[in-house]
């Protein structure tokens, strides 16, 4: 939240896409004066977020960004979210569309602890971002750093910045970020 | 709107109007508007009446004041009860009233016939002066703009400076959408329920069946009736068919399925009321023609099929650039006669025009009328949006 309170410009115009109960909303609307909406499919959420005074919209974020012309936004964050989309690219392609720059914040597969779990204890993830069992949660694709560089190199979407945090997810990873970061930060616009 | 998605009867031993939670007896009062009114049709009447009730005090500020705009069969009686015998209380009794998600204890609020209806405020069945007989089709049209002006006057003359809300459901959500655009200054806030800017061809296409079976019934005599006569049979069938649509497939088969009245043995053949929604149907065709005008009824129905937000600026964003308020926008996913794309749709024109607006859906079966649905859920969303603080002031709390 702090990383992208910093690269978020302030009096912005920002879209959350799985704005959840609208925490970061309210922190960037505070700390940054942005002009903010989100979308989630949920109603106690957007619920929550209308309590807070947040302008939220309930239903499929890829069908809400249709209806948006070209750079609409100044920003379009989707953090903690991308690992749980049907079609990411999509979904990212069409955030780079309606906005002039992309957040996208994800838990990397990579770290090595994430790799020791799976490799020892032989069970999936679990940290704060996967807080439940296979069976109580969406279908989840995990992602790793790697695998996001390469997605980026694909599509020809180019990479502003980066931010690689250590696995407590505040101090930055300067080496071997595929392995060493718990949790990483792009910001994307197009190439 | 129907009539039996209501606040249930009290069932505690004391009467409803005493519960803790109610404004109570109520009783409605008149504005009588002295000048001439000119309608958007360019038709002019020499002053006009309207029906209201105020529920809670005005503040010194006089901006505490939440207007509420009600549906096509709806009226001023949105809270509250008009005498102890009451069997039902006002329309929206569940929703308005001291700790309500409307508080009654925080907010004013007024609620008005609109202009062109028959439940005492100035419309077809009102008495033409020149004439000193019931207007009829010589009424003028009226459009929702016009029922907008004339709620206008009634807050100029209650002396309410600014609206802390207007909302409505159906026809009252386009009501609240005109005001929010025609009185940017006054308006903050706007809650808009299984609402549309512009109706579909399905739907304007349900309202004129509903007017073919007034005008082709011999009694319409072209609006030119007695206030105890006209087309009772018409207007009758015209309920039957539009109550169809305020509900749903599934909400009706939960509520009638195949039932067959007590009274109705085996396999009879005739073509008496035999199911229990045959019989449910011409209930509310029999008790809406003792309280609605036919007349109003095509009036009414008209300025809905008319409204359109988006057609006088061009676009739907471009109408609503000089919308002020913040808005709240319910869908409902059972709504078939204004579905959530058609909501969806309002809240989506008003964040591309760059205001601050919220979409909220809620999954019920109850069709159309789902917005009188007492839900705990809706309560809170519209209670959130309603206190909530216009300026930020944030609980980091999770």
């Amino acid at each position: 939240m702090r990383v992208i309170g910093e690269w978020v410009e302030p009096n912005s115009r920002v879209l959350d896409l799985g704005c959840g109960r609208g925490e970061l909303m309210a922190y960037l609307v505070q700390a940054k004066q942005v002009s903010a909406t989100g979308v989630d499919l949920d109603f106690e959420r957007i619920s929550a977020c209308v309590r807070r005074g947040l302008s939220a919209y309930q239903g499929d974020m890829t069908a809400f960004m249709r209806t948006f012309p070209d750079r609409h936004f100044d920003r379009v964050i989707c953090s903690r979210t991308v690992h749980e989309l049907n079609d990411p690219a999509g979904v990212i392609l069409e955030a780079l569309r309606v906005g002039s720059k992309v957040t996208v914040g994800f838990v990397n597969h990579g770290f090595w602890k994430n790799r020791i779990g799976m490799l020892f204890r032989g069970r999936k993830v679990r940290n704060a971002v996967y807080t439940t069992a296979w069976h109580e949660s969406q279908p989840a694709n995990p992602l790793t750093i790697a695998d996001f560089e390469d997605f980026c190199r694909g599509k020809s979407i180019r990479v502003v910045r980066r931010a690689h945090l250590l696995g407590d997810w505040r101090t930055p990873c300067a080496v071997l970020p595929n392995l060493l970061a718990g949790y990483a930060l792009y910001d994307l616009a197009r190439g | 709107m129907t009539d039996d998605v209501q606040a249930p009867p009290p069932t505690q031993s004391e009467p409803g109007h005493l519960a803790a939670d109610d404004v109570g007896l109520v009783a409605p009062r008149d504005f009588r508007h002295p000048g001439p009114f000119a309608f958007r049709s360019g038709q002019t009447i020499q002053g006009f009446t309207l029906r209201y009730e105020t529920y809670g005090a005005m503040n010194a500020t006089r901006d505490n004041a939440v207007l509420i705009c009600h549906a096509l069969s709806g009226d001023h009686h949105c809270a509250g009860w008009h005498s102890p015998a009451d069997r039902k209380p006002g329309w929206w009794n569940n929703l308005i009233g001291p700790g309500k998600a409307v508080d009654t204890g925080r907010f004013f609020v007024v609620c008005a016939n609109v202009l062109g209806g028959c439940q005492g405020s100035t419309g077809p069945s009102s008495t033409e002066p020149a004439t000193g007989r019931p207007y009829g089709i010589r009424f003028p049209f009226v459009t929702i703009p016009d029922m907008v002006n004339a709620q206008k006057l009634l807050l100029d003359h209650l002396g309410v400076a600014e609206l802390h809300a207007v909302m409505g459901g159906s026809m009252g959500g386009m009501t609240a959408l005109m005001f929010a655009m025609e009185y940017p200054q006054l308006t903050r806030r706007q809650v808009i329920m299984a609402s549309t800017a512009n109706e579909s061809a399905q739907a304007i296409a349900f309202n004129e069946v509903g007017r073919q079976a007034i005008m082709q019934d011999p009694a319409w005599n072209n609006g030119d009736y007695p206030r105890d006569g006209g087309p009772r049979v018409g207007l009758a069938i015209a309920r039957m068919m539009a109550h169809i649509t305020y509900l749903s497939d599934a909400g009706m088969d939960r509520k009638f399925g195949r039932r067959k009245r007590e009274s109705a043995g085996g396999e009879a053949y005739t073509f008496d009321a035999q199911f229990e929604v045959e019989s449910y149907l011409r209930h509310q065709g029999e008790s809406f023609i003792n309280r609605f005008d036919a007349n109003s009824y095509l009036y009414i129905t008209r300025a809905i099929d008319q409204f359109d937000a988006a057609r006088a600026a061009g676009s739907l964003e471009q109408a609503f650039a000089p919308v002020q308020a913040d808005s709240l926008v319910v869908g409902f996913a059972s709504d078939w006669l204004f579905p959530p794309d058609q909501n969806r749709a309002i809240a989506l024109a008003l964040l591309r025009a760059g205001k601050r607006a919220s979409y909220a859906e809620l999954a019920t079966d109850l069709g159309h009328d789902s917005f009188l649905l007492e839900s705990d859920e809706l309560y809170s969303l519209v209670r959130g949006f309603l206190e909530r603080d216009e300026t930020y002031s944030f609980d980091f709390a999770i």
